[in-house]
């Protein structure tokens, strides 16, 4: 049964439409200075904003190999 | 389908009505320290990241509902959580833009946000297009109460010898009595604090009954195992079938539905706005979304799973053929015994309550704030009144404006009842009403060319694009498909998300594109001495054409026409009656400008030295005006200056900031570990005399 319509196909289309917004955003922020990557404390958000996008595809993968396993 | 009457018994019922009661006492506990309008909406800008996070989890796990999602957890299996997992892509523009804006500049709703960034016309139509969401999100809330609770009523009750049928509206009807109650007398600090108990328990109930779940079966892997392939997939198949697809479902919700929640829903910004600072409100969101979001997955969806796992192995205990939006209460009543049973119900209707309270609270903070307030400044714009009064006045009205707002929510139901899950009914919503108010917000927020035209058009052209696409589906919305199938009955419920946030993104770049040409359009009729009498006809042309395109009495045509028409010649008509000063209304209001936003909110020039925190006691001193005093020492160490602004908490963490204060550092003394304030600053944080404060600059 051929399952890529039922789990990869979703997970990079979500991912892939997902960072047409998300990396655009954090582009967006940066140039407004609204996180001012000069400052500790924003620096460190940006790595928290970046480590939550990772956090999520990795839930995803996990969860997509154990069902798939 | 089969549905159900009379699951529980008597212990369930009492143990509900218990937790009822207790919940309500410890809300009612935490009212009294409601004591302005200030405090009934945002709870005084105060609490923790960690209170306002778990307090979260009631509103959020309420709205994304037990019953809807473990509905599609029974159908569909584990993908039934990919709504919980897909919010992350907009987290940046809510946390470093939209979030500081609406606490540095100051807005108590979004309404009042788009009176100051575009104009009062803008206002008024944000605020009839919010007051359509918010009233309609409480309308699937107190849909999703009935059905989760008609299981567990009987079919009929008798009162005095009369049979009386107990249908889902009768016992919405009721269930918005008692919601309409609480949150009347308790506001803002009592939601917060009732969530946060709920958050907890919530989770808890949630686990317990996975666990107890898990346990049935005979173990994890015997659970797993009885899991089709399919079912234990984490995302939807890509486009079937219609009533649960992955591609619609990731426009409607990670798109349309993540913008809304984050940017529109009234009430979780009102959660944020409660946080101390801008920067707890960031940690509030990034922990609930990273880490509670999927733990709420799991508890909202888990019956849903069991469900499936049980009628596989014993299709007699659960049929395959449950009604969907039952199989929560059928599966708890399973597995538990009883006062179990009812302890999980109490947690899950409390929660759903909770969502409710929220959005009540919510929508009343809009009608005081974007109707009554404007309509008393408009009649009586002169009218001098202590400010207590006015507050008192205000209260009342919020408390009245609460009791309408039930009973209109109760009425929104009859709009979503006919769909055959809440999950659809919802989707179906958030579809529809979430991309003009988005759009507007985004290209307010992210644009600072987006002008008053602009934001007029998208709402009144966009509106129409979207109306014409619902009435024409295969015609206009069919080439977004990815493939859906069109169910003629409910078409697109999902994928028209797409469509509608196209049309309106679309009108909104093509007016502000298009602006110069709007302007010399504008300066024609301007200078012309009958140029006002043309614009006016011009207007009920307009008025007609848009009547025309709304009502659809014609053909496709001619509504696609009457709303081309509205959309090319509404922002000439904007341009020409609304003054619009594009300095003046972008300055702290874009995230082009977050600087001079926070130096509009202090008053003055920023201070981003970094200081220690300060343990001090209070003594009081004569009233002054709404400032605290330090020791030159301790102003020294939290690199302080007057005038710069402080918050001052009890030092007792879990207490997650209830008692505290926002003010300003006022003339130095020479008492270390001392901060004198006025009787007016000592109620309003409830501090206790005796018990050490700490005191950081704010900003």
């Amino acid at each position: 049964m051929d399952l890529f319509t039922h789990s990869w196909l979703p997970f990079f289309y979500l991912y892939g439409m997902g960072a047409l917004f998300f990396f655009p955003g954090l582009y967006l922020i940066t140039k407004t200075k609204s996180l001012d990557m000069n400052k500790p404390q924003h620096r460190k958000w940006m790595k928290i904003l970046l480590f939550g996008y990772v956090w999520f595809m990795a839930l995803h993968v996990i969860l997509i190999t154990l069902a798939l396993k | 389908m089969e549905t159900f009457h009379n699951i529980g018994t008597t212990t369930d019922w009492i143990v509900m009505v218990v937790y009822f009661l207790v919940v309500m006492l410890f809300g009612s506990y935490f009212g009294r320290y409601t004591k302005s309008t200030s405090d009934f909406f945002f709870g005084g800008r105060r609490f923790s990241w960690w209170l306002i996070t778990m307090s979260i989890v009631a509103t959020g796990v309420g709205s994304h509902s037990f019953v809807k999602y473990s509905a599609k957890g029974f159908e569909h299996g584990i993908s039934s959580s990919m709504t919980y997992l897909n919010d992350w892509f907009f987290v940046p523009f809510f946390m470093f833009g939209w979030l500081p804006i609406i606490v540095y500049s100051k807005v108590r709703s979004i309404p009042e946000y788009f009176e100051k960034r575009f104009s009062p016309s803008a206002r008024f139509l944000a605020t009839i297009l919010l007051l359509l969401y918010m009233v309609g999100y409480i309308g699937i809330g107190f849909l999703t109460l009935g059905k989760a609770l008609l299981p567990m009523l009987p079919e009929a009750v008798n009162v005095m010898g009369t049979a009386i049928d107990i249908t889902l509206m009768r016992a919405i009807v009721v269930i918005a009595i008692i919601t309409g109650i609480y949150i009347t007398f308790g506001g803002q600090t009592a939601v917060i604090f009732t969530d946060l108990l709920q958050g907890f328990i919530l989770l808890f109930a949630g686990f317990m009954l996975f666990f107890i779940g898990i346990s049935y079966l005979g173990g994890f892997s015997t659970f797993w195992d009885l899991l089709p392939t399919t079912w234990k997939l984490p995302l939807a198949e890509f486009n079937k079938p219609s009533s649960f697809n992955f591609v619609g479902i990731f426009w409607q919700d990670a798109v349309a539905g993540s913008i809304g929640f984050l940017f529109m829903n009234q009430g979780l910004l009102m959660r944020f706005m409660a946080c101390k600072s801008v920067n707890e409100g960031r940690k509030a969101a990034a922990i609930n979304i990273m880490f509670i979001l999927p733990l709420s997955a799991v508890v909202v969806g888990s019956a849903g799973w069991l469900g499936k796992a049980i009628s596989v192995v014993s299709p007699d205990i659960i049929s395959p053929n449950t009604s969907p939006d039952e199989i929560f209460v059928v599966v708890a009543s399973i597995i538990t015994s009883p006062g179990v049973f009812g302890f999980v119900m109490a947690a899950l209707t409390a929660a759903l309550m909770s969502t409710v309270d929220t959005l009540i609270n919510a929508t009343a903070a809009i009608c005081v704030n974007d109707i009554y307030r404007p309509i008393v400044t408009y009649l009586k714009p002169a009218r001098q009144e202590i400010e207590s009064e006015k507050d008192r006045r205000e209260l009342f009205v919020a408390r009245l404006a609460s009791i309408g707002i039930t009973a209109l929510g109760v009425l929104a139901v009859l709009a979503f009842k006919n769909f055959p899950t809440v999950y659809e009914a919802h989707g179906y919503f958030h579809s529809t009403l979430t991309p003009p108010l988005v759009v507007a917000i985004f290209m307010g927020v992210f644009w600072k060319r987006f002008t008053p035209a602009g934001v007029i058009t998208t709402f009144l052209g966009g509106v129409l694009l979207m109306i014409i696409g619902a009435r024409f589906p295969g015609i206009f919305i069919a080439p977004f498909d990815h493939g859906i199938e069109m169910n003629p009955a409910r078409p697109y419920s999902y994928i028209r998300a797409l469509y509608n946030t196209i049309v309106c993104i679309g009108v909104g770049v093509y007016v502000t594109a298009m602006g110069n040409n709007y302007n010399r359009f504008v300066d024609i009729f301007k200078s012309r001495q009958s140029g006002r009498s043309e614009m006016v006809g011009l207007t009920a042309v307009v008025g007609l054409a848009f009547a025309l395109a709304l009502f659809g009495n014609s053909t496709m045509n001619t509504q696609v026409l009457s709303a081309v028409f509205v959309v090319i010649l509404v922002p000439g008509i904007v341009g020409y009656f609304v003054s619009y000063d594009e300095q003046k209304a972008t300055e702290g209001l874009t995230s082009w400008s977050l600087d001079k936003a926070k130096i509009m909110f202090k008053g003055s020039d920023i201070n981003d030295q970094v200081g220690e925190k300060v343990e001090v006691v209070f003594k009081q001193e004569d009233e002054r005006e709404n400032i605290i005093r330090f020791s030159k020492n301790d102003m020294e160490r939290m690199s302080a200056n007057v005038g710069d602004l402080v918050y001052l908490s009890d030092k007792r963490k879990w207490l997650g900031g209830l008692k505290s204060i926002h003010s300003t550092y006022g003339e130095i003394h020479n008492e270390d570990g001392v901060v004198y304030m006025g009787t007016r600053n000592i109620e309003t944080g409830l501090f206790d005399k005796g018990r050490i404060l700490i005191a950081e600059k704010e900003m």
